[in-house]
Formats: structure tokens, C-alpha cells, sequence
């Protein structure tokens, strides 16, 4: 157990802070980029100075990769002739092609980014042109032309079968919490994690993470793409659509345990979409720098802890407290500061508390509210949600850590 | 050019704070009608970057109390999945199957924490109870005939039931003539619908391809074109080969005939809902959402009260037109429809650049799909093993077999992404045919329902007609499309049932 977690963290300091010579050769809209292995598209361009990812979809705003985690859609790409993949999760390799969307004249000289300038508040499409007919058609046709990001797949893809399989019990999420619960219960659990190792959050932080899954088995690139009441005539309450690479598998379980902890936040403020502005945590699994000067924006003890690892990173901090006025220029190399301040810096951090990833469970029907930070899944002490069959702990429901994982493991092991 | 300042909350739809606060100042809030309105949590990313900003800024303005600050319905995938990666999920996902119970309501037990606290009217000349597109269309045309006080009783926000939940394709194809006559009327009126009521629904004319895979159904479509031609539709039967024209990616060894009418499309549904509200609450009507009807008083013979959770209101005349939920309403006064609801399930995939024109139908399993004006491939597919229920749940079951049949049709959307995915009830008759007219029994109890899934293309005609047949008018629809039929053995049979 002991050379497991010294391995882990072995693996952990070398994919967070090295810096291997290039040797793979990817090509962005054509001309080639260097990346090194380990790299994902995100992170090979990002080395290359390259920060307009695509342009967004109404008003062709230039957009780069926000979260870095692939839950933000904000860097979106045709990768080897399949559209809009997240390029912060594709691996590099040797000839990729990618290719930036939405941009019919190049990302650069986007011409449609008139409309950003038209609409400078923003665009009222349900109220457009209702006045006359052909301008109602007019509008249409431009808009049905705009509308859109990625052009079809080149290849045809086939059916690729995945299986079945059964659990006692699923648990979602081998962060701190579903791998105490992993450990609370027992044999015929199964642990779902989308990450090629097991941690989580924890990881990010350099904390010790004991990924000991007692009689269970961890499933490593492994998502659950959907949760669903069983309507098989199978065993189980639970069907489980799990995402490995290119198949999806049908899992039966008879409990859930969600602990798919949080989502990095933007933070709203004028130019906070812009290339430059990233999720400081999406910057810790980074395997590049993105420059030397960080502003971290946020609060508290999320803002402390994600300044004092990127600190360790190499970067050079400036705390910012409240909501900046705007961010300048693109990509962004300065913030208006709440106070007026001007800060001047290469990159922005946002370092908010990552907001519970509540969608599989709410998607069954479990309760969820809002605090302020995000929508935590409501349970019981015992980690039990409205849905009879599903528990939720960690940072989901609001109990960050592997306490919560444990009572939760307990609890739906019974 | 310089970039503008505008503060982006949803990136992946590219909404500003400005638009919230439109949507807001519209009375749209609750969000469910905020993601609807402003399109945000419907990108890529289906929300889990944008709804935490946007509920910070209704709790900032103090547009919704804490019980509402729950998050929109979360629909699977969690993450955008390939079409290819379902179809390939083993055959047990499909096979026999059991029926699951419903979803409960995500701000919890009890009637919803935005309910309107002002007391309703006392009396009105019409309660409609159904705030959909039949019930919000019947008052907008009533009120443009001064039908008196008009009151729309609506359990939910507005989209919330099936008017909410389609594909927006609408069509003139059918195969009766009132179904075609009623298409017909209304798809013209669509195409004015934002002069007429002040918003745009987007109607794209791309036409409808009904593809036939034998020779049962070739005979079916050469019918049904031969009588679609003598009302006035330009509908053809063609070979696969000029389907596969009209639409290259099909694969055209799956079919051996099509029925072609290019002057059908596809709209946008949610913004009908919206104008024809804002259009019936300017003409004077009442619409009230969050307000759930829980009885109606019959006495001899006669309608003479809705109940509401929010009191009585008295009204000599109530109008059900509540869907898939028309039965159950019905129940309240006594009256046994003979409509039955069933689940129907739809998914939306990645924003595509435009490729597709028609909405593209397979006669022999159901299976559907157009691409709607934002680029997303929107379809979906019946299922006959469906149990009959009010069930809004979402099934893997579904994914499954509309990825098998969608990927086998057209092979190159394989690769392409499933976004989310919903369900809505069909309000299905024997006869597939609607339930219109007054109940036998009980003078002044008023039916506008049994559309079978496709009332959203007809309502503005069907709408019209029974305001001016409320209003006295003569109009024989409302006999014999009454629900004695089922009673008297006068079935009207739809054939061109989709999905």
C-alpha cells in the first residue's frame, strides 16, 4: 500500500511539473506544432503560444480553454476529421490534425465577429426583424447559415460493442470520498473514474491520496456518461451507461454512490470568456506553463490554496479580491481590479469553489439546491438522496473529503 | 475591431448578463423558462459552466426565493457521447423491459414554491386547463372575438408539457383530409407568426421526407399523396434516388421509396408558447402558471366550477387541453376519455454546420430527425413496447435503439455527439385522431385534446376554428371529431403516425 502511494505520488510530480523536449508533430490548421508525449492538444498549443482555440457561436468571440478539465466546451476543435472535441482532453499524437471551427476566413480575420461589435450588449433573436415578413426570411437564412459549430465527421464510424456488466454497487468519482466508500464496502463494487488515475481534486493539491479500493475493482478512463432507473428486466436499480474511449458499456447496479465532486466556475465579468483566462485548478493538471505572471481571482480559502500550488508550479502570483471590472485585451494581459487597480499579468487564474457535478444524480431525481457556490446533491446524514437506490458524497454534497465517502460506503453497503 | 465588453455567462450559447436580465424583466425567472428563453445550459457543456452564474444573478436580483433556486432538469449525457458508442451497447439494453416510475419535480414535494400568491378571479366566461399550445392559441383567438374573461390554468411553466418538449416539425402530410386542411392552415399562419404575435419561431421550410422501407408502406404513401395533391400539396412519391438527392448522406439501400413534400419544415416550438401568452394576456386573457387544477364541479348536467390549488374559480364553460394529461383531467368531472398517454423520447446532438434540409421520417420504425436552425440533429423514435403512463424520464433504452437506427440510416453521424436527451407524452386515441367538441353529459365541458404528438402543428387552426364554434359559429369538425364517436363505432383512422 505504502509503495502504491509513494508511486502515485511519483507519477503525480513528474505529469505536473515537467518539461519534456518536444518530439511529436501535430498540425494546427495546417502548420505544424510541436508537442511533447503526454501532451494533450490543449496543452501542445498552449506551449506554442497559441490561445484563440475557436470562435464562439454567436457572436464569434474569440475562445480558448477555460477549464481545462473538458467540462466547459470553450475549446472545442475538429481533431483528425471528427468535430468539436475538447482539445484539453484529446492526447497528442504524431500527425494529428486539428483544426480550429467556426471561423470560415480563419480564426484571426473572422469577419463574423461584426456581430460581437453589432450586439454589444447582447442579441435579442426572439424579437429580431418580427416587423416585415422578408426580413423575417432574410434573418433566417443568415442565421441558419451561421448557426452551428462543427461540419459533419469525414469517416464513417462503426458500432463499436461494449458489455454488460453487474455491481452491487457503483460509485462515481475515485476522489477522496468515492474511494473511502470504495473501502467502506466491499466485494462486487465497482469504482467509475474518468481520470487515468485515481485522487481526484487531491491530486491537483499534491495531497497524499490512498487509492486502495479494498475488495472492489477501479475502473480507470472510465466515465458514466448517463444514470437511469433500470427498465431491463435485469437485476439491479440502476442502469449506468459507462463511457470507456469510443464504447459506452451498460452497467447494472443495485446502489449508486455519486461522488463526481465539482466543476471549475467562470466568474461573470466583462472580457471573462476571453483566450487568457483559465480555471486555476484546470492550470494545476496542466502540463505546461502559460506564462510567468498568474492574477488569481476568487476568494478565501479556494483562492489561497489554488495561489499557494501554482505558486509551487513556478508562477509568479497576484492576488485579486472581487469581482475585477474587466479583463483587457487578447489574449488577456491585464484586469481592472474591483478597486481600480490596474493589474498587468500573462494569464488570469479564477479560483472559485469548483461547484458540485449534481447532474447524474439530479438527472434520476435527486434533489439539489442551490448555496451559492453551486447546486449540492441534498442527503440524509447517512448520505442517502430523495431517490431511494442513490447516496452522493464529497464535494457533491457539499462534504469535500473522504469523511463523508466513508458513512456514505457504509451505508449503501448495507 | 475591439471586442466588445459585454459579460459573458453562458460561453458555449453566448449569453450576457444583459440577456438574463431581459429574460428576467419578461417573467422569465424560474429556471427552467431562463434556460428556454435565453438558450443558456444548452451548448456543449449543457450548463455545468453557466447555471451557477446565472442563478447567482436571479438571487442578486431577488428573482426567485430560495425554495426556486433549484437547477434546471439535468438530461444525460453528462459528457457529449458519440451516436456510434450507443448503438453498439449489448442488446439487453433494449430487450424486454419493465416500466419505471416518473421523474419527481426538482424543487421537491408540494405545489411549486413560485406559485403566484395573488387569488384568482372568482368568475370567468372560459377556464382552459392546459397552458400549452392548444389552450394558449384557443385564447388568443378567443380573446380576439371578446369572448369574455378568459382564464389559462397552467400546472408548470410554459413549455413545460409537450408543446415544450417536440421536435418542431411541422407538416401538411397527412391522410385525412381535416388533418391536412387543419396543417395546411396553420403552417401558412406559422409563416406570419411574428408579425402577427411579436416573436420569431424560425419556421424553416425544408420540407418532409417520409421514407418507405415496403411495399405496405409504398402503397400507404402513394395515398397518401394522391390525396394530399388533391388539397393543393405539391407531394410526390420519388425513388431512393433522388432522396438520396435531396438528402446525400442517406443510405439509400435502407428504403425503396419516399413521399416528398419540400413545403413542410421545422420550427422552433418554445416561442409559440410565449407569443401566443403574451398575445392572449395583451388581448386581456389571464395566463397563470405554477396553478395545478384539482377538480371540477358538475352539476345536472352542467360544468359549473374549476378547482384550483389556489381556489374555486366558477365558469360555465371549461375547456380541457391539457395534453397527455387530458384524461386525468377529464376524470375531475367524471368523464372517461379515451385517450391514453405514453412517453416519447427525443435527443438533441452537437450544434452541426447546416447539412440537412427535411426532416427525415422512416414509415416502418418511427424514426425521425431534422436539424434545427442552432445546427442540433433533433430526433427521436416510437417505441412499441412502451408501456402506457405520464412518465417525462429518460431512458438508455432510447439511446440505444435511435442510435442503431439513426447510425444505420445515415452512417456518417456516427462519430457525431448526443447532447441531451428528454421525454414528453403523446396523448394517444384509438383512432389517432383528435377529441374535439362538447362532452356528452356535460353541457359546457369543452374537449381540445387527443393530437397523438402532433397537436403542435395544427393548433393554430384547430385554435381559430373552435373560437369561432365557441363564439356560435356553425362547424362540423366539433360533431364528428366529438368523443361519442368512440361510443357510436365512428372511427377517423390516421395512418401518418410518427415516432
Amino acid at each position: 500500500m505504502r509503495l502504491l502511494r509513494l508511486r502515485f505520488e511519483y507519477d503525480q510530480r513528474r505529469s505536473l511539473s515537467y518539461e519534456n523536449p518536444p518530439v511529436l508533430r501535430i498540425f494546427l490548421d495546417g502548420d505544424p506544432i510541436d508537442a511533447a508525449p503526454g501532451d494533450t492538444v490543449a496543452a501542445a498549443l498552449l506551449r506554442a503560444g497559441v490561445t484563440t482555440f475557436t470562435r464562439s457561436i454567436k457572436y464569434h468571440r474569440p475562445r480558448g480553454p477555460f477549464c481545462l478539465a473538458g467540462s466547459c466546451g470553450q475549446c472545442l476543435m475538429r481533431v483528425d476529421g471528427v468535430p468539436s472535441l475538447p482539445a484539453c482532453r484529446v492526447p497528442t499524437a504524431d500527425g494529428m490534425r486539428c483544426e480550429r471551427q467556426n471561423a470560415p476566413l480563419g480564426v484571426e480575420r473572422d469577419l463574423f465577429r461584426a456581430a460581437d461589435f453589432l450586439f454589444h450588449e447582447g442579441l435579442d433573436h426572439h424579437h429580431l426583424l418580427t416587423g416585415s415578413r422578408l426580413l423575417g426570411r432574410v434573418a433566417l437564412e443568415i442565421a441558419r447559415r451561421l448557426a452551428g459549430l462543427g461540419e459533419l465527421p469525414d469517416a464513417v464510424r462503426p458500432r463499436l460493442a461494449g458489455e454488460l456488466r453487474f455491481a452491487k454497487l457503483a460509485i462515481v468519482g475515485a476522489g477522496p470520498a468515492g474511494l473511502a466508500a470504495a473501502r467502506a464496502s466491499g466485494a462486487g463494487t465497482v469504482v467509475l473514474e474518468r481520470e487515468a488515475r485515481a485522487g481526484g481534486a487531491a491530486l491537483l493539491f499534491g495531497q497524499p491520496v490512498d487509492a486502495d479500493v479494498g475488495a472492489g475493482e477501479l475502473m480507470l478512463q472510465t466515465e458514466c456518461a448517463g444514470l437511469y432507473a433500470n427498465d431491463t428486466n435485469l437485476q439491479g436499480n440502476a442502469l449506468l451507461a459507462v463511457r470507456q474511449r469510443d464504447r459506452v458499456l451498460a452497467l447494472l447496479a443495485e446502489r449508486v454512490i455519486v461522488a463526481t465532486g465539482g466543476v471549475s466556475q467562470p466568474l461573470t465579468f466583462p472580457g471573462m470568456d476571453r483566450p487568457g483566462v483559465y480555471a486555476a485548478r484546470g492550470l494545476l493538471g496542466l502540463s505546461v506553463m502559460v506564462g510567468r505572471k498568474l492574477a488569481v481571482v476568487g476568494e478565501g480559502e479556494e483562492q489561497r490554496r489554488c495561489a499557494e500550488a501554482l505558486s509551487r508550479r513556478g508562477y509568479e502570483i497576484a492576488l485579486v479580491s472581487g469581482v475585477p471590472r474587466r479583463a483587457l485585451g487578447n489574449p488577456v494581459k491585464a484586469l481592472d481590479a474591483a478597486d481600480g487597480t490596474r493589474i498587468r499579468c500573462d494569464a488570469v487564474a479564477i479560483a472559485l469553489p469548483p461547484a458540485p457535478l449534481h447532474e447524474l444524480a439530479s438527472s434520476v431525481g435527486a434533489q439539489a439546491h442551490f448555496d451559492g457556490n453551486g447546486f449540492p446533491v441534498q442527503t440524509d446524514e447517512e448520505g442517502r438522496t430523495s431517490v431511494p437506490w442513490l447516496f452522493a458524497a464529497g464535494t457533491v454534497a457539499n462534504q469535500p473529503g473522504a469523511a463523508s465517502g466513508e458513512i456514505a460506503g457504509r451505508a449503501a453497503w448495507r | 475591431m475591439a471586442l466588445s465588453e459585454k459579460a459573458i455567462v453562458c460561453a458555449c450559447e453566448d449569453v450576457s448578463v444583459h440577456e438574463i436580465d431581459l429574460a428576467i424583466a419578461h417573467g422569465f425567472a424560474d429556471i427552467e423558462s431562463l434556460k428556454r428563453y435565453t438558450g443558456l445550459g444548452t451548448g456543449p457543456c449543457q450548463g455545468k459552466s453557466c447555471e451557477v452564474s446565472a442563478m447567482r444573478i436571479c438571487a442578486q436580483r431577488k428573482a426567485v426565493p430560495p425554495e426556486a433556486q433549484v437547477p434546471f432538469r439535468a438530461r444525460p449525457p453528462l459528457q457529449p457521447t458519440p451516436i456510434a458508442a450507443y448503438a453498439g451497447l449489448p442488446d439487453a439494453v433494449i430487450g424486454s423491459r419493465v416500466s419505471t416510475p416518473g421523474l419527481r419535480p426538482t424543487w421537491g414535494k408540494g405545489a411549486h414554491p413560485l406559485q403566484p400568491r395573488t387569488p384568482l378571479p372568482e368568475r370567468a366566461d372560459v377556464v382552459i386547463i392546459g397552458g400549452g399550445i392548444m389552450g394558449l392559441a384557443l385564447a388568443w383567438s378567443l380573446a380576439g372575438l371578446h369572448a369574455g374573461r378568459i382564464l389559462v390554468l397552467e400546472r408548470g411553466y410554459l413549455c413545460e408539457g409537450a408543446s415544450g418538449r417536440n421536435g418542431g416539425g411541422v407538416r401538411a402530410q397527412w391522410t385525412t383530409p381535416t388533418l391536412i386542411e387543419l396543417a395546411k392552415e396553420s403552417i401558412e399562419f406559422m409563416g406570419r407568426f411574428a408579425q402577427e404575435l411579436g416573436i420569431n419561431v424560425w419556421l424553416r421550410k425544408g420540407g418532409y421526407l417520409f421514407l418507405a422501407h415496403d411495399d405496405e408502406t409504398v402503397r400507404r404513401i402513394e395515398y397518401g399523396a394522391e390525396l394530399q395533391k388533391r388539397h393543393g400539396l405539391p407531394t410526390r412519391v420519388i425513388g431512393p434516388e433522388e432522396a438520396g438527392g435531396i438528402v446525400p448522406q442517406l443510405d439509400t439501400s435502407k428504403f425503396i421509396a419516399a413521399s416528398w413534400n419540400p413545403e413542410d419544415g421545422v420550427v422552433f416550438p418554445w416561442p409559440f408558447l410565449w407569443g401566443y401568452a403574451d398575445g392572449a394576456r395583451k388581448r386581456g386573457a389571464q395566463v397563470e402558471t405554477f396553478t395545478r387544477c384539482t377538480g371540477i364541479e358538475v352539476s345536472d348536467g352542467r360544468v359549473r366550477a374549476v378547482e384550483t390549488d389556489r381556489g374555486r374559480v366558477a365558469a360555465d364553460r371549461v375547456v380541457i387541453a391539457a395534453g397527455a394529461w387530458s384524461p386525468t383531467v377529464a376524470r375531475l368531472a367524471g368523464v372517461a376519455l379515451p385517450n391514453v398517454p405514453f412517453r416519447h423520447e427525443i435527443v438533441s446532438s452537437e450544434p452541426l454546420k447546416p447539412f440537412l434540409g427535411p426532416l427525415v421520417s422512416m414509415l416502418g420504425t418511427g424514426l425521425y430527425f431534422s436539424q434545427s436552425m442552432r445546427g442540433e440533429i433533433v430526433g427521436g423514435m416510437g417505441d412499441p413496447e412502451e408501456p402506457p403512463g405520464l412518465n417525462q424520464a429518460s431512458s438508455l433504452r432510447f439511446m440505444t435503439r435511435y442510435s442503431r437506427a439513426l447510425g444505420d440510416l445515415v452512417p456518417q453521424l456516427g462519430a457525431v455527439k448526443l447532447l441531451r436527451q428528454w421525454a414528453g407524452c403523446y396523448d394517444v386515441t384509438p383512432d389517432h385522431s383528435p377529441v374535439l367538441g362538447e362532452t356528452p353529459g356535460v353541457a359546457g365541458l369543452l374537449q381540445m385534446s387527443g393530437f397523438v404528438g402532433h397537436g403542435f402543428m395544427m393548433a393554430p387552426a384547430v385554435a381559430r376554428r373552435m373560437a369561432e364554434w365557441m363564439g356560435g359559429a356553425q362547424d362540423e369538425i366539433f360533431e364528428r371529431y366529438n368523443v361519442r364517436r368512440f361510443a357510436e363505432g365512428r372511427l377517423i383512422q390516421e395512418t401518418f403516425i410518427i415516432g
